[in-house]
């Protein structure tokens, strides 16, 4: 490639850059602004949005959101382990029809989720419970478990589990003290896609939780729509940051995953929520 | 699977059991629910009926919704093609720390939260937003005006959310292509254009069919970007949904949009995995 096509393609790659980087600063900076209006740039700098994070109502979402993606990530792992290893280990029929249901479970809009789960909900006395969501983003939470597991899984070799068991440990035992901790990374992060989308997710909280209890997604959505005050933009940047972190726990993951490559692999079917 | 080492077995009882609970939950919180979901869109007043489905038909609103669902979703699509494609060029090439912060830059809006992003936007693009500075600025409007409520306002919104999307699929396909061929175009006396029409361009099209039907699948449930960047005229199936159920709570009509969502989304998923399979999904490591 040349020196001038090299050019063209940086070129033309930081301007996309920009356009994909420069919300993220325009929102990052609002939330140090002085000024109740949004302007941009902000005409002076204060801290006074994130003192107002600090109030009851917010702290309350940021619990909810946290509440409700732990227990869906932890379920989802307890959930898709086992299913991970079927998928991996064994053939077996229906075994398409499986993937095809995790996969429809991964990309279905949520909108279809939202309102076939609160019908659903109703007579069981779900809605409006921190079960009910829970179950409800276990079910998306599932195959980002498995598809990391997954990737893991085909290059491992089973032959050390087979090696723990000749030396007389037990099914169970070898795989929770030789085969888990070699898939830790790929759980960590499938465990953590799991919980960003539940924390991301509006529409499913929204008719599931969000007239009692409002988490963080349903929160920001009314910020947004009604009052529109740099609030908004503190409680976002805290979620950059979040967004930073996982980002840093999945490279650091994939990076003991497969030594020097350090790319942290993504799950490719984020869908709009 | 043909994984390094990895024996598929035949034993029904493991299986049985490793898949159990995910089963459970599946057919619980996912299948059942859908199924009763379309159970609700064939009955009217109690008797089997495609009635929902011809009121469906009938009102020139809802033809007017799914018809601005596909146009935004195959705009949006071809859009972020046509920005993602030099970018993950750039990445496929990168190496070491360039190729780190290139993904961390286009990663990091990945992991943002959609109502964050679109939040953005609003601010941008409303009346006293920097794009109408830039514009009173250079002379160019004398008075200024927002720009939300219109298709390019969703528009900018949609491509931004799912660039980083496009961007990974492509990334993706493309690190798996051999430099060497490339090498070996040009030194049979190909055009760097010559060799990338003829060995880079069809090599990368798994990634590029890939991340637009993705892209696609997405963007055909958007609810958020354009709720808050457009106004009435381009409103999304996702919107009309909601409406239906919780403003209108006409849950019959609600569910045979619905289920007209579910079947272009399965149909274009069942295509997916016929072209790819189910692992592709994993963003397999290049």
């Amino acid at each position: 490639m040349s020196r001038g096509e090299q050019q063209v393609l940086w070129i033309s790659s930081s301007l996309v850059l920009g356009y994909l980087l420069f919300p993220v600063l325009v929102v990052v900076t609002i939330s140090f602004s002085a000024s109740k209006f949004l302007t941009f740039p902000p005409p002076g700098l204060s801290l006074q949005w994130y003192r107002e994070l600090a109030s009851g109502e917010w702290l309350r979402a940021y619990w909810i959101t946290f509440q409700v993606g732990t227990l869906a990530a932890l379920l989802s792992s307890a959930v898709g382990v086992p299913a991970a290893f079927a998928l991996a280990r064994h053939t077996f029929r229906l075994k398409a029809a499986f993937e095809s249901l995790l996969m429809a479970a991964l990309i279905l809009p949520p909108i279809i989720k939202a309102i076939s789960l609160y019908l659903f909900f109703v007579p069981l006395g779900l809605v409006n419970t921190v079960t009910g969501l829970v179950l409800a983003h276990t079910v998306t939470g599932i195959p980002y478990v498995v598809l990391n597991l997954l990737a893991s899984l085909k290059t491992y070799d089973p032959d050390l589990e087979l090696a723990a068991r000749i030396h007389g440990a037990s099914p169970l035992r070898a795989v929770t003290t030789v085969t888990l901790p070699v898939l830790a990374p790929s759980l960590i992060v499938g465990a953590v896609f799991a919980f960003l989308q539940s924390a991301q997710e509006l529409l499913v909280a929204m008719f599931l939780l969000g007239t009692v209890e409002k988490p963080l997604a349903v929160k920001l959505w009314e910020g947004v729509r009604i009052s529109l005050q740099p609030t908004i933009a503190a409680a976002s940047t805290t979620l950059v940051l979040l967004a930073l972190l996982a980002f840093a726990v999945t490279t650091l993951a994939a990076r003991r995953r497969s030594p020097g490559r350090g790319v942290p692999m993504m799950i490719k079917a984020r869908r709009e929520t | 699977m043909s994984g390094a080492g990895a024996q598929p077995r035949n034993a029904a009882g493991p299986v049985l059991l490793l898949l159990a609970p995910a089963v459970i939950i599946y057919a619980a919180f996912f299948l059942w629910p859908t199924v009763q979901m379309l159970l609700r869109s064939a009955y009217v007043d109690g008797t089997l009926s495609l009635g929902n489905y011809r009121e469906l038909l009938s009102t020139p609103l809802y033809g007017k919704v799914i018809w601005t669902t596909l146009r935004f979703s195959v705009i949006t699509t071809a859009v972020c093609l046509v920005l993602g494609y030099p970018l993950a060029m750039l990445l496929a090439r990168a190496s070491g720390l360039t190729r780190f912060l290139l993904l961390l830059a286009v990663t990091t809006p990945y992991w943002l939260d959609y109502i964050v992003r679109t939040y953005s936007w609003m601010v941008m693009l409303g009346r006293n937003g920097i794009v109408n500075q830039a514009l009173v600025a250079l002379g160019l409007v004398q008075v200024p005006t927002s720009h939300l409520s219109s298709d390019f306002a969703v528009l900018v919104g949609m491509v931004q959310v799912m660039l980083p999307l496009m961007v990974l699929c492509l990334y993706a396909g493309m690190a798996r292509i051999d430099p060497a061929l490339l090498d070996a175009a040009a030194a049979h006396g190909a055009s760097a254009f010559a060799a990338f029409r003829t060995v880079f361009l069809p090599l990368s099209m798994p990634g590029v069919i890939a991340g637009s039907l993705l892209t696609f699948v997405n963007t055909l449930g958007f609810y958020i970007t354009p709720a808050l960047l457009g106004g009435p005229q381009q409103t999304m199936i996702s919107q009309s949904i909601d409406t239906l159920a919780s403003k209108l709570l006409d849950w019959p009509l609600a569910s045979a949009l619905a289920v007209v969502l579910l079947v272009v989304t399965v149909g274009l998923l069942a295509l997916f995995n016929r072209f790819f399979g189910f692992e592709r999904l994993a963003g397999a490591e290049p």
